[in-house]
């Protein structure tokens, strides 16, 4: 045993480190949003929307107010198939796309999802059909599983890093005798984390965006991805990783100070974003998102280096298992009890754990729980005494008992990364109850139409109506005509009335069924000029 | 003066309220009674209105003078107030060695009671500017009131639509070259 000579696999450099958590800082500080503008919007399509075309056309074009980039340009064929539009050209505020096929006769729909020069992405389709109109394909959104799968890798990555590679870190600096067991593997996972933050906040972009992933490195992804509340939490990740592993490498006499700081860095760092922190009561549940993320850091940071001491040097370990035995019970209990707590307010009721897959990913967490504290149980009450006395059979027993643990540990973060793909029954909720929102723009007058909730059934319309050239409009009356044709259902035509804010109301509006709907506006402007405006908006179904 | 019988005012009411079946077939609509002129020449502007608005009495009737059309004068009928706003014109026009840059832009008939089963005629008459585009039409807005209910004749069909898409057309006069 070299005491004398430091550990030089694990020599790191804190200069560079500091350069980045400071430049990070930098961009978060710069990035900090506070403006609100206008985003590019649809001008013309062609061909235009509803038309009927006798012909497959060979190219179709997208006409905005102002020059954009496309992120994704989609043809859903009638049978519902969908075609990606990978060739087009940029011109100015039109986007030509040549169509690569013949297409049959019968509906299609051209979706597409643009980004504007303010970085905000625009969405929309038009429908077209050739020969004759069928039933309009129903354009499923295609999920991007490769996507799915390295936003869940890249957030398991970061997972480790902060829980095992912080954690562990902490447990080498507070509660282990000889701190170079379990260093090479504290770091490794440090290392980790270290690589899963920027990923996973890269991926949050491209997800929020609805780009592929060929687009990762775009500019506009990352300014994105700098304006959600997750840049908080990878920001603050990254301060406690590199907190950490100046707890490791740096001086000694910060070492627990550091990795202190680094253990609640993992706390703020989960509690800066995502579903659980947005519940209401927010002065409830921040704090204990915080309380449960300290407290996982704790436990299955402490795993491993724990681990790897009582099979490796027993002797040694016995002060180590001491402290943790007598540190962790308290800490469970934070754990379990932030946890229920947390799980209640994000499920709302009982039958939402078999209806959501929020529920099922929360029962399959829940189980692998079961089985890990049924193991640590048995650990703590049966197996501890005799390994603190220094029985070195047991003590290899519950170094094989603890490295089962940290497995179903890992299992336990990738079920909770799962949840980035799911919303609670909480969100579900305030989900439906979104309004549904379209903009129209035409040269003589411009209107932004909110139909809330966006689904069937009961809703109010608002509406609000500019000029061309978003000049304020003082119409004389306002009449809202919605329609579906083919449906049979006669347009449902309402005059609006002004609530005096400046907008348009319509309210005792009973929409029979979703889909696709046409919203069309007549705009009194003057005695002798009426403007109708018109534009297609999709209805949610409950 | 022909008493429409109910059935068929009922089903003229639908045919002009759901859709315009031309402006010959759509009775409901308030048209001009000479529906081609040539530019350059004096036209005789008869409006046509068949009904009220939707069963209702008409109280009054405005038209709005397009641009190209100048030295309006309308006829006065009896108990209705006749009104005339004036305004300038886009540019000045020559009309019998006279230079005229302002003139009549809107004229009203109001106070009257036109009961829906009756029919009646408003008249004026102007001079069709030389330099209006012939082969086109020129759209006369037209705003009958009915009391508190409002008809507005003010549509008018953008580039290649076709007239009968309009529910409230606007009454036109299809333009002729200058004889």
């Amino acid at each position: 045993m070299n005491a004398a000579q430091p550990s030089s696999t694990i020599r790191l450099h804190t200069g560079p480190l500091a350069w980045l958590v400071a430049m990070l800082v930098a961009i978060a500080v710069l990035a900090m949003p506070g403006h609100a503008f206008a985003h590019a919007a649809l001008v013309a399509t062609d061909p235009a929307d509803g038309v009927v075309l006798t012909q497959s056309p060979a190219r179709f074009s997208l006409t905005f107010s102002e020059p954009v980039s496309p992120l994704v340009l989609t043809l859903v064929r009638p049978d519902g198939s969908q075609l990606t539009l990978a060739s087009f050209r940029l011109n100015d505020q039109t986007i030509e796309i040549d169509n690569p096929e013949t297409l049959k006769s019968g509906t299609h729909v051209l979706s597409w999802r643009v980004v504007s020069v303010d970085g905000h992405p625009v969405g929309g389709s038009a429908l077209f059909s050739i020969g004759a109109p069928s039933a309009a394909p129903v354009a499923a959104e295609a999920v991007d599983w490769t996507l799915r799968a390295a936003i869940w890798a890249a957030r398991l990555f970061f997972y480790a890093g902060l829980f095992l590679g912080v954690g562990g870190a902490f447990a080498l600096a507070w509660l282990a005798e000889d701190r170079r067991r379990g260093q090479r593997f504290v770091a490794a996972a440090l290392l980790f984390g270290l690589a899963g933050a920027p990923l996973s906040l890269g991926l949050q972009g491209l997800d929020g965006l609805g780009a592929p992933l060929a687009r990762f490195a775009a500019p506009a992804v990352w300014k994105t991805a700098l304006e959600t509340s997750f840049v908080w939490t990878v920001l603050i990740g990254l301060i406690a990783l590199g907190l950490a592993l100046l707890s490791l490498a740096g001086p000694s006499g910060l070492r627990k100070l550091s990795a202190s700081a680094a253990l609640l860095g993992v706390g703020a760092a989960l509690a800066a974003s995502g579903h659980a922190i947005a519940a209401e009561p927010k002065w409830l549940t921040r704090p204990l998102v915080f309380l449960h993320g300290t407290a996982i850091a704790f436990w299955a940071g402490s795993l491993t280096p724990l681990g790897l001491a009582l099979r490796q040097q027993p002797a040694e370990a016995k002060v180590f298992l001491r402290r943790f035995s007598r540190a962790i019970l308290p800490v469970i209990v934070l754990l379990a009890a932030s946890g229920i707590v947390l799980a209640i307010i994000q499920v709302q009721e009982p039958a939402a754990l078999i209806n959501t897959s929020y529920g099922r990913l929360l029962l399959l967490k829940l189980a692998l729980l079961l089985f890990l504290f049924t193991l640590a149980a048995v650990n703590r009450w049966t197996l501890t005494a005799p390994a603190e006395a220094g029985d070195t059979e047991v003590q290899r027993r519950l170094a094989r008992s603890i490295r089962i643990e940290v497995v179903i540990v890992l299992a336990v973060f990738g079920v909770a990364a799962g949840w980035r793909f799911t919303p609670p029954p909480r969100a579900l909720a305030i989900a439906a109850a979104q309004p549904v929102t379209i903009h129209i723009h035409t040269l003589k007058a411009m209107a932004d139409i909110s139909i809330t909730p966006g689904h069937a059934g009961e809703v109010a319309a608002s509406m609000m109506i500019m000029t061309g050239d978003f000049g304020p409009l003082d119409a004389k009356a306002v009449t809202l005509v919605l329609s579906k044709p083919e449906s049979g259902i006669e347009p449902i035509k309402r005059p609006a009335t002004k609530p005096g804010d400046g907008t348009w109301r319509v309210d005792n509006l009973i929409i029979p069924i979703p889909g696709r709907w046409n919203a069309r506006l007549d705009i009194l402007v003057s005695d002798f000029d009426l403007v109708k405006i018109e534009a297609p908006i999709e209805i949610r179904s409950d | 003066m022909k008493k429409y019988p109910l059935a068929m005012k009922t089903c003229l009411l639908a045919a002009g309220v759901l859709c315009a079946l031309g402006t010959n077939a759509a009775l409901a609509h308030i048209t001009l009674e000479t529906q081609e002129a040539a530019v350059g020449s004096t036209y005789k502007a008869t409006l046509r209105v068949p009904h009220g608005c939707e069963g209702k009495a008409t109280t009054a009737v405005r038209v709005q003078i397009p641009e190209g059309v100048i030295a309006v004068k309308p006829m006065p009928k009896p108990g209705w107030t006749l009104q005339t706003k004036k305004g300038k014109y886009e540019k000045s026009y020559q009309l019998y060695g006279e230079t005229l840059t302002t003139g009549v832009k809107e004229v009203d008939w109001s106070g009257g009671n036109l009961l829906d089963e009756f029919y009646d005629e408003f008249v004026f008459r102007a001079s069709l500017a030389a330099d209006l585009p012939a082969g086109q039409m020129l759209y006369f807005p037209v705003v009958q009131e009915c009391g508190d209910a409002t008809d507005r004749w003010i549509e008018i069909p953008a580039a290649g639509q076709a007239e009968d898409a309009l529910e409230t057309p606007a009454p036109g006069v299809k333009l002729l070259p200058k004889k």
